[in-house]
């Protein structure tokens, strides 16, 4: 019954709450750059990390693909003015239309291109000739090469040694260049089957992996110290504020102010300030790393390969994180001011 | 709780015909300050009844306990010791909740130190309390501007109470405590910065008050004024209510109880 009549004056919260701010702007301003600070690490971590992946990967899979080429060139000789036929048993990889482009870009003469899998789609946008009209027969017809790539299952007819080498009667060179290690392929005599594909041994595999889980726990840990010291930061200015306050807040309570009434004012407060601090210190952590990374690896390079929507995702997640990282530190100096004995705020020496 | 038999019997033979009914019973309160190892006995055992309608003042040295009294009334501390009951209902039985309902809405404080809000213009701090009680908007400040013209200072509103003297603070806390309409009027030294006139003229304010709403009144008070106003003076001395009298019963050329 009480508790419907002593309503909680949210204009009246708001209104002590702007005032307070305005009135120790300051302090209000180093708190706020606390929770910018700490949202901007945080995001500038998760976006380094994204940036770090993204570049890592494109950068690997140029390297492997200029490997593939370098290795294919040693085997043909130049392509220019060539022709190479391509047998495709599935979907590619991004190194494997990379090698296409590659060949593209040295201007071959025409891709016979024979796709053994027709129901996937070929993405490639052509300048050089591709003849996609072209038999299985016929693929290796005055190429300098062949090249065996997907990820499909390879056509019965190569399984056999004296088919494949008949697939090469024609051929200006007799390779047969693999992008991936074929499983069942038969060794076909006259024709040299050359591996591109470098595979990582157990080994190397687990090491990458360690050190990838090494240098995000690092990351983890201090971002996890950095959101404590935030939140240990914001709790103190908090604090100050509660004792600063001290004689408004228990005047209030000796007028009837309800405890929650007061707990909200903090609550109030620390949110505002963390939603304010994290939509600066999220941007300010994006654009911070996006320059950095932008400086090392160009920006070229790291505006290409990035992912905006998983960048999009950790800006509004940092300031959600903000957020909460404040309202947990207004927890304990809301907690004093709610249970202050109203009478100590009418002494002379407060 | 050891409490006098007889001072309890006393205290509940049941008010005679006609006589008011109680708003506050203190009985045997006491209150105790711990400042490190020093105990100071601010209030050895303070029992007293106060009536609807009454207009009490309570007088004494400085250091007596009147506004520790004060405090332990008006529900704004607990007493070491004692029971004090506000509308027969024992506070100490009260979850803050429904002490802050009782503070905002049953009693009305002026304090000794004012206690006005420095951040919020006058007119914001006569509207907090009704704020509280869940008056907002255009018809809790015409209320408050109503009350604030009634202390004369209905062309102070906007100001900080920075920017007025000590018995415009004065007034405009006495203000406040008019927000809510209470039943109970609670003022420390509330003339104590006024000159002779504004003095009076509060002093009339709540004499008025206790007549036309029968508000009871109770004051700590020197102004002799306000003490020939009162139904009933208490005189407290070291913590302890040593005397009560009616004002014909006081000397006040030497402010000397008779
Ligand atoms: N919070 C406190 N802590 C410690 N001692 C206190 C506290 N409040 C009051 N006292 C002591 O209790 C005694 C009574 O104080 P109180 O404020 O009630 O006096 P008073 O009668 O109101 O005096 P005045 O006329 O000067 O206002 C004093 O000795 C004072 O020092
Ligand atoms: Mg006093």
């Amino acid at each position: 019954m009480i508790q419907d009549q002593v309503r909680l004056p949210l204009s009246v919260a708001i209104g002590v709450v702007m005032q307070g701010i305005r009135i120790r702007f300051g302090r209000s301003l180093i708190t706020l750059m606390g929770v910018a600070l700490g949202t901007a690490f945080l995001v500038s971590n998760l976006t380094g990390q994204a940036i770090n992946a993204a570049v890592r990967q494109e950068e690997q899979s140029r390297s492997e693909v200029k490997r593939m080429a370098s290795f294919l060139e040693a085997e043909m000789g130049p392509p220019r003015d060539r022709i190479v036929g391509v047998i495709q048993t599935g979907p590619l990889d991004e190194n494997e239309q990379g090698l296409i482009r590659f060949l593209i870009d040295s201007r071959v003469k025409s891709i016979q291109w024979y796709n053994a899998a027709p129901e996937t789609p070929i993405s490639q946008s052509e300048e050089a000739e591709c003849r996609r009209d072209v038999s299985l027969e016929g693929v290796a017809n005055q190429a300098g090469s062949v090249l065996l790539m997907g990820s499909g299952p390879l056509p019965d007819v190569l399984t056999a040694p004296e088919p494949v080498a008949s697939l090469f009667k024609d051929a200006a060179g007799k390779i047969l260049a693999c992008t991936r290690t074929p499983q069942g392929l038969a060794s076909p005599p006259g024709v040299a089957v050359v591996e591109l594909a470098r595979e990582f041994t157990p080994e190397e595999l687990i090491k990458i992996a360690e050190q990838k889980t090494q240098a995000q726990f690092r990351r983890n840990w201090i971002t996890l110290i950095s959101m404590v010291v935030t939140v240990a930061g914001i709790a103190n200015a908090m604090l100050m504020s509660v004792t600063e306050r001290f004689r408004e807040i228990g005047t209030m309570k000796c007028l009837g102010a309800l405890s929650s009434f007061v707990r909200w004012i903090f609550f109030f407060e620390s949110s505002f300030m963390g939603a304010v601090g994290g939509v600066m210190g999220g941007v300010a952590g994006t654009v911070f790393s996006l320059a950095v990374y932008g400086f090392t690896y160009g920006y070229g390079l790291v505006f290409s390969s990035v992912d905006w929507v998983l960048l999009g995702v950790y800006l509004v997640l940092s300031v959600l994180v903000g957020i909460g990282l404040s309202i947990v530190a207004a927890i304990y100096p809301a907690g004093v001011a709610a249970s202050m004995v109203p009478a100590n705020a009418l002494r002379t020496d407060v | 709780m050891s409490i006098d038999k007889e001072k309890l019997q006393a205290l509940f033979v049941a008010p005679a015909a006609g006589v008011a009914p109680c708003v506050i019973r203190a009985i045997d309160v006491k209150k105790i300050y711990w400042a490190g190892q020093v105990e100071t006995h601010a209030l050895r055992g303070a029992t007293l009844d106060i009536y609807r309608g009454e207009y009490l003042s309570i007088m004494g040295p400085s250091g007596s306990g009147k506004t520790t009294l004060f405090n332990m009334i008006g529900a704004l501390q607990k007493p070491t010791s004692g029971k004090v009951y506000i509308d027969q209902v024992d506070i100490a039985q009260l979850d803050t909740d429904e002490l802050a309902w009782l503070r905002c809405h049953k009693i009305g404080y002026v304090f000794q130190t004012f206690n006005l809000i420095p951040v919020m213009t006058c007119l914001e701090n006569v509207m907090l309390p009704m704020a509280f009680a869940g008056l907002e908007g255009e018809a809790a400040r015409e209320k408050a501007v109503g009350i604030l013209d009634l202390v004369g200072l209905g062309h102070r509103l906007l100001h900080k109470p920075a920017e007025l003297s000590g018995g415009q603070q004065q007034r405009v806390a006495i203000a406040r405590a008019l927000a809510n309409s209470p039943q109970i009027i609670l003022t420390d030294e509330p003339t104590a910065n006024l000159d002779q006139k504004t003095g009076m003229e509060m002093i009339e304010l709540l004499a008025r008050l206790k007549v036309e709403k029968n508000v009871t009144i109770i004051s700590a008070t020197h102004d002799q004024r306000m003490l020939q106003k009162s139904d009933r003076i208490l005189w407290i001395e070291d913590g302890q209510i040593v005397k009560a009298a009616r004002p014909d019963e006081i000397d006040f050329s030497t402010a000397e109880f008779r």
